[in-house]
């Protein structure tokens, strides 16, 4: 079981600024919940980086393959010889294996978003649902009653309109 | 931009789109109703008696072997190029006009795939052997010529359609969200579920960016290989007047062109019925404007290539085609389509007719006849005047093919209006990105939370 300190802030810029204090004062890092991304989480909070341009990618190759070993080895299994042409045709299997290389691109990218962003979610995480309309929310986690304090303190400096207390389960 | 303009509000936006999904009035059950009625009455019976009695109730038959189905399925698939195609570019290149309009630019291709899936099922004269084009292993030993365009086809309509669902998804994942907590009972539980326990954290935000701009990469070559594949259909057979290396640019700027003129007609309704007057307004009209106008002369580049080519050749088929498409049986439907597609979007030159509503709409539903026309005309004039004036005939569409045709569009109709119930038909979170951030407008107490 894990206490959240959550600020409810009006403005983007200001959530992320006291995101930044408190992660400067040495929280864990802290997380923002908004209607629209913010631009500029990144400068304050450290780079992201995902997988998914590698599920991109792979997926792409993986179908690619598949489809030139499906057309070409279907040739290959039931040879239908025309006028002396080869056997194994290149430019219609160009065309399944790009057609395959995107679908399987595509499904790779969403099983890559999937897992990165952890969807679908199994059990209960903190959430702000105002912060789905128009509040800027940051979340953080705090051991005990003397580290919420301290962290409604930075919230409340950085221009919080409210802050309250929400436990996560697990 | 509308929001910027107007003194809207992030949380006016949520209730104006929550309002047009949670509250129903008459008039959309009656138009659901009709839609429906028609679907089933000029469609699906139709289809149903000529199962029953056999493809002859078509007016197909030699040497018109293909008639309006299949110039449906082109016409619905060129349909569907513009919503899924254009929102991708539009949103690789950052083009802040798109927002308000992409989610029912890109409802319009699934459905439009949809429709046009089902013409190839209507087309066929045993529908319940279509499983037998998709490649799985079978006793009967049955395998697909990997060599044919029509398996080019099945593979690239099939994967346009599976990417057209899941990009239009996943862009919905946060407004399902945001719907999900102004929602209760059997709606709530839905868009639970559709929204997967999206919370908008930044790490979810950076997450969807990157996998729809990738999926945004993916797509925009998948669109132009599915008509480029459409257009193989025809030019890879040796028929004079098809047989044209033009053929895949052609049907690709014909498609973009139909699809943004259907996206015209759409925006028209959509802003008349859901009221949606300030999100999309005349900005948008004179953006779509200028793309109709540009794509027209691309279009009429191409038609005036084909002619001169056609002449050039000096081929006695080929001028005989030619000569038969400009004066022959179906001369008067070819002088339309030029009327319609290349002489009147020539008004989008006058900033005064883009940003018109009215005018706008009916020049969309002119480009779109003009554009079916031409779908026709490929098919019906080139098989009608092959090689050797023995094999000449005429094709004209029997009352089942008319009666199919206009049941299509009420099918296409039927499903668009089931989906702005569901779907949010305007993106909140990408029209609230072009506005300022939010001042004091309390936000209502949310109903439910994520799974």
């Amino acid at each position: 079981m894990t206490n959240f300190a959550i600020g409810l802030f009006r403005e983007p810029h200001a959530a992320l600024a006291a995101a930044g204090t408190l992660k400067r004062a040495g929280f864990a890092t802290p997380e923002l919940q908004s209607p629209v991304p913010i631009e500029g989480v990144e400068e304050v909070l450290g780079e992201k980086k995902s997988a998914i341009k590698h599920f991109t990618f792979f997926g792409g190759l993986i179908g690619g393959i598949s489809g030139f070993s499906l057309a070409a080895g279907t040739a290959v299994l039931w040879a239908h010889p025309v006028g002396g042409r080869p056997i194994i045709t290149i430019p219609p299997y160009l065309i399944i294996t790009y057609e395959l290389a995107i679908l399987f691109g595509i499904l790779f990218t969403l099983a890559g978003f999937f897992i990165s962003a952890r969807f679908p979610a199994i059990r209960e995480r903190v959430y702000v649902p105002e912060a789905a309309v128009d509040r800027f929310a940051v979340t953080v986690a705090c051991d005990d009653g003397e580290t919420f304090k301290r962290a409604e303190v930075i919230l409340r400096e950085s221009g919080a309109e409210q802050v309250r207390a929400q436990t996560e389960e697990g | 931009m509308p929001a910027e303009s107007n003194d809207l509000q992030y949380a006016d936006i949520h209730r104006d789109v929550v309002r047009s999904i949670v509250e129903t009035g008459r008039t959309y059950y009656i138009t659901l109703a009709t839609a429906a009625g028609i679907t089933l009455v000029c469609f699906f019976f139709p289809w149903f008696y000529q199962l029953y009695y056999g493809i002859g109730a078509a007016g197909m038959n030699h040497p018109g072997v293909w008639g309006t189905y299949l110039a449906s399925f082109i016409f619905w698939i060129g349909l569907s190029h513009s919503g899924t195609l254009l929102s991708c570019v539009l949103h690789l290149t950052n083009s802040p006009w798109r927002k308000a309009i992409y989610r029912s630019a890109e409802a319009m291709t699934l459905f439009s795939l949809m429709v046009a899936a089902t013409m190839v099922m209507v087309h066929l004269g045993r529908p319940w052997f279509i499983h037998w084009t998709v490649p799985y292993p079978n006793q009967m030993e049955l395998w697909p010529n990997f060599r044919s365009p029509l398996l080019f086809d099945v593979m690239a309509v099939t994967t346009y359609l599976t990417g057209s669902s899941l990009f239009i998804y996943m862009g919905t994942i946060p407004d399902f969200a945001a719907v999900r907590d102004r929602t209760t009972g059997w709606r709530n539980h839905m868009y639970s579920l559709l929204s997967l326990g999206w919370r908008g954290t930044d790490k979810e935000w950076h997450r969807l960016h990157w996998a729809y701009t990738f999926l945004a990469v993916l797509i925009i070559p998948l669109a132009v290989s599915v008509h480029s594949i459409v257009s193989w259909d025809f030019a890879m057979s040796i028929v004079p007047a098809l047989h044209q290396t033009i053929f895949a640019p052609y049907f690709v700027v014909g498609a973009i062109y139909s699809g943004t003129a259907g996206i015209v007609t759409v925006m028209f309704v959509l802003r008349k019925s859901m009221n949606f007057g300030q999100y999309i307004n005349a900005s948008h009209f004179d953006n779509l404007g200028k793309l109709l106008l540009v794509l027209s002369l691309l279009w009429t580049y191409i038609n005036v290539v084909e002619l001169f080519t056609g002449w050039y050749s000096g081929t006695s088929t080929e001028y005989e085609a030619l000569k038969y498409k400009l004066f022959g049986y179906y001369a008067l439907m070819y002088w339309e389509m030029i009327l319609f597609c290349a002489v009147l979007p020539l008004l989008c030159i006058f900033k005064r007719f883009r940003t018109s509503f009215l005018p706008m709409l009916i020049l969309s539903i002119a480009i779109n006849i003009g554009m079916y026309t031409e779908r026709f005309l490929i098919i019906a004039t080139s098989l009608s005047r092959q090689y050797l004036p023995d094999a000449w005939g005429l094709y004209v569409p029997s009352l089942v093919e008319i009666s199919i045709l206009i049941g299509s569009l009420a099918l296409f109709v039927t499903m668009f209006l089931l989906f702005v119930k569901i779907f949010p038909s305007v993106s909140m979170y990408e029209v609230k990105e072009t506005m300022d951030t939010p001042k004091a407008e309390p936000a209502a107490p949310p109903q439910g939370s994520p799974a």
